[in-house]
């Protein structure tokens, strides 16, 4: 199952960078760099994902900095 | 400039109308609920001050760089590496949030209707619609909110009309019994919602009307502070002391429906409403963060980046909360805060420094190109 | 040309990735059948002996059910429903159990009944009543009974008129002759601060089929006893639930009585504190018409229905008193919605006793302000089948 989420992972990566391609060969160097750590990004989280489900997310990292505040808002 | 096509104010008003709305049925009334009780209808008056505030702090920023989005702006404002970073904290706060908003389409959908369908394919194929039309760039999520929007208006009246056998006023009574308290504590959560208006700093630069962008902007603030009235009236009209305890009052309400024995089971109509709503908002996100990160990036076409940020969002929204309990905790409590900061304080005083840089260039004489 | 072929593959790659999307869109997982589906008409809810829930549902067979509105013969082979049951210890539980006797999914969206048993009502309701507001299938507007004895006894009723037994629940109570309770109205009188409820009583009459017959009244969420059909107009008359109603007289000076029928009325319930004693003024205001009138009395005559109406006004209170006296001096359970109405017209005193509502309620004085309008004498004027000078002027 593992191995099918990357599979399926990789090839909606793979998808993405196709139709792109052919807009980004007229595009300067850095464009075509951005698109590509973009998607990489991307799909390096997704795989992280995958294997580790419960890794703290962006959520923890905002919770963390606004934390004194929320506590406000409990009830 | 990056943007070619361009939109009239009105086309910017109705857009922003689900963007702000279409979420906040949902899960909204039952927050504000918890803390204003009997007086929640009176908390999305109190929460729309901050729309009207956002709009406003939007257009003065128009005003001073009127061919350039916030990400833009901060920078000419606070310098270039100071906003760069603040351009950052943007994106990620509109990448996050997006990915919110994605998350509580897919919990709503799934959580009433395809209870098996796994959340991913819920998400994506979302996401996937969005995509084209954020890649159509302004102009077709404009036109595609001017469809859909009237359509919602309908759906909504339609169902409050035929909720009316069940309403009971009387439900409203005592009005503020505890002080202004309970429902100034209800409106802060719409009023979160509410702070999104900032998100017309990336559309007023692609206004051809702006000068009524302002007038616009609030006509918008008002009829979503109305529909937010009218949605919490009739779900405490119908639910009184029990309507916090439902996760979804305007949904269980139009399940309440039954005209004549004839017409009910109406929640197909909230879906679409929701679907339709939804698609506008996410369109509306997304737009900005894609528009945003080409800006950031200095790069000379945002659509390559449509595809892959929308890759980022779908995992943002998987990865952002375990399940809805946390989701709505995270909404209730944190969140708030990280909006209103983003939102509300950082434009104020963008526009606050801005004024000063604006006013310090005109004594020495130097002629600003924008 | 290498951008060529790429543009080719690419644009090939799309379209198998469209089609394949397509099977997507038949929202496979989900997908339902009707003719998978097993839809549940009514539930009833009962205790078993070792604490457990026994969980008993009305199940519709379709084939029957098609038989019956084709209306000819042949179609229909007997009942048009089955009841199932199952234990279990939460509903969801007994469910489940139910499934594996159940060849079809069981369906709760057209859930319209919930019945409770006795024995489960006097063990409290709260816990079971969980289940119809947060599953996403059932509907708040499902009304809610009380039945003497078992709940699974008024599901396996074959009724006579309707196809299902708990299609008549559900018209008798869209009537509104006895109390009306969605499970939505349930939820509200269980978290109001009166810390009470009342419910339809449901009776099977071995002649005559299902009845309500009087109301279940609920302590917090526990069945402390029930009121006739009589003392429930009374507390539907205070409750301003009263919608189809028929009341007769008999007058005085004359012999035999007169009938009139309930076009509308409203109650309205006017909490008052007076130096620290609470008061509740019952404003209520009918209008009725004459449907039968075997009195010697000429209702064409101002005199006589302007008494007539004070009789009637008269013959309200009684039925509110009578109602009165047992369950607020008695059982000592509010079930009018009095609480509520101090709440909102006092609600820094209701801060007060709220806790010891139940101390509270008795002593209120209850003053009773009811007024009757008779607003025809229906298609005869004097009384029929007597001769002209033995009318009553």
């Amino acid at each position: 199952m593992i191995w099918g989420s990357i599979l399926g992972i990789t090839f909606v990566v793979a998808l993405i960078i196709l139709y792109e391609w052919p807009k980004l060969k007229q595009g300067s160097k850095k464009e075509k760099a951005t698109v590509v750590v973009l998607t990489g990004a991307g799909w390096l989280l997704a795989v992280l994902l995958v294997f580790f489900p419960e890794m703290p997310g962006p959520t923890d990292v905002i919770k963390a900095i606004f934390q004194p505040l929320g506590r406000y808002m409990e009830k | 400039m990056i943007e070619k096509s361009r939109i009239s104010s009105f086309q910017m008003a109705i857009m922003m109308y689900p963007t702000i709305l279409a979420t906040a049925i949902l899960l909204v009334p039952s927050i504000t609920g918890k803390f204003a009780e009997r007086d929640m209808w009176l908390s999305p008056i109190l929460a729309s001050s901050i729309g009207f505030l956002n709009v406003f702090l939007a257009v003065q920023l128009n005003k001073l760089y009127p061919k350039m989005t916030l990400i833009e702006y901060s920078e000419k404002i606070i310098g270039l590496i100071p906003g760069k970073i603040l351009g950052f904290a943007y994106l990620f706060f509109y990448l996050q949030t997006n990915g919110i908003v994605f998350r509580e389409y897919g919990e709503f959908v799934v959580g009433n209707f395809l209870s098996k369908t796994p959340m991913i394919v819920v998400i994506g194929s979302m996401a996937l619609v969005c995509a084209f039309s954020v890649r159509g760039g302004a102009e077709v999520i404009a036109r595609s909110a001017q469809i859909f929007v009237p359509l919602v208006v309908i759906l909504l009246l339609f169902i409050f009309i035929l909720l009316v056998p069940d309403l009971e006023p009387k439900n409203m009574f005592p009005i503020m019994d505890k002080g202004i308290m309970p429902s100034f504590m209800g409106s802060v959560v719409p009023a979160s919602w509410f702070s999104e208006y900032t998100l017309i700093a990336f559309l007023l630069p692609f206004l051809h009307d702006r000068g009524k962008g302002l007038k616009w902007g609030f006509i918008s603030v008002f009829t979503v502070m109305i529909t937010m009235v009218v949605t919490n009236m009739s779900a405490l009209f119908l639910f009184g002391s029990i309507t916090d305890s439902f996760t979804y009052p305007v949904m269980s309400a139009a399940r309440y429906i039954d005209v004549a024995d004839f017409l009910q089971h109406l929640e197909s109509i909230v879906m679409a409403i929701w679907v339709a709503g939804t698609f506008v908002k996410i369109s509306v996100f997304y737009y900005a963060l894609v528009l945003g990160t080409a800006q950031w990036l200095n790069m000379s076409d945002y659509r390559t980046l449509v595809l892959p940020l929308g890759f980022l969002l779908v995992i943002f929204s998987l990865w952002t909360a375990p399940n809805l309990i946390e989701m709505v905790h995270y909404l209730t409590t944190t969140w708030v805060f990280n909006a209103l900061t983003m939102q509300v304080a950082i434009p104020i005083l963008l526009l606050i420094l801005g004024k000063i840089r604006r006013k310090r260039g005109t004594k020495v004489g130097s002629t600003r190109n924008d | 040309m290498i951008n060529l072929y790429f543009r080719k593959l690419t644009n090939i790659l799309l379209c198998i990735c469209l089609c394949f999307f397509m099977l997507l869109l038949t929202g496979c997982w989900d997908r339902t059948e009707i003719n998978d589906l097993a839809l549940v008409l009514g539930t009833g809810i009962d205790k078993t002996d070792d604490n457990k829930i026994q969980l008993s549902v009305q199940l519709s067979i379709p084939k029957a059910m098609g038989g019956t509105q084709q209306g000819t013969g042949g179609g229909g082979s007997g009942k048009p429903t089955i009841v199932k049951k199952a234990t279990g210890s939460t509903i969801y539980d007994a469910m489940s159990r139910l499934q594996e006797k159940v060849s079809r999914k069981i369906f709760w969206g057209h859930n319209r009944v919930v019945i409770f048993g006795e024995a489960l009502a006097k063990d409290g309701i709260r816990k079971d009543i969980d289940f119809f507001a947060r599953h996403p299938e059932p509907r708040l507007r499902a009304y809610t009974f009380v039945s003497t004895g078992k709940a699974i006894d008024i599901l396996e009723v074959i009724p006579e008129l309707e196809r299902s037994s708990a299609e008549i629940a559900r018209e008798l109570a869209n009537f509104k002759i006895g109390m009306s309770v969605t499970v939505k109205d349930l939820l509200q009188m269980l978290n109001s601060g009166a810390d009470s409820a009342a419910l339809p009583w449901l009776e099977i009459n071995p002649t005559e089929g299902l009845r309500v017959n009087g109301t279940a009244v609920f302590k917090k969420d526990k069945m402390k006893g029930s009121i006739n059909d009589k003392l429930t107009r009374g507390l539907l008359w205070l409750r301003d639930d009263v919608h189809l109603a028929t009341v007769t007289i008999e007058p005085k000076n004359t012999k035999g009585s007169i009938s009139f029928n309930l076009l509308r009325s409203k109650t309205k319930l006017v909490p008052k504190i007076v130096d620290g004693k609470w008061q509740m003024i019952a404003k209520i205001t009918t209008e009725d018409d004459a449907v039968e009138n075997d009195t010697a009395l000429n209702l064409m005559d101002p005199k006589i229905v302007k008494d007539l109406e004070k009789q009637l006004a008269q013959r309200i209170n009684q039925r509110i008193r009578m109602t009165l006296n047992l369950v607020q001096k008695d059982m000592r359970i509010d079930v009018f919605g009095f609480g509520e109405a101090f709440h909102r017209k006092y609600p820094n005193e209701w801060e007060k006793v709220k806790g010891h509502w139940s101390e509270k309620f008795p002593e209120i004085e209850v003053k009773i302000d009811s007024k009757a309008h008779i607003r025809r004498p229906g298609m005869s004027t004097e009384p029929q089948g007597i001769p002209k000078n033995e009318v009553k002027k």
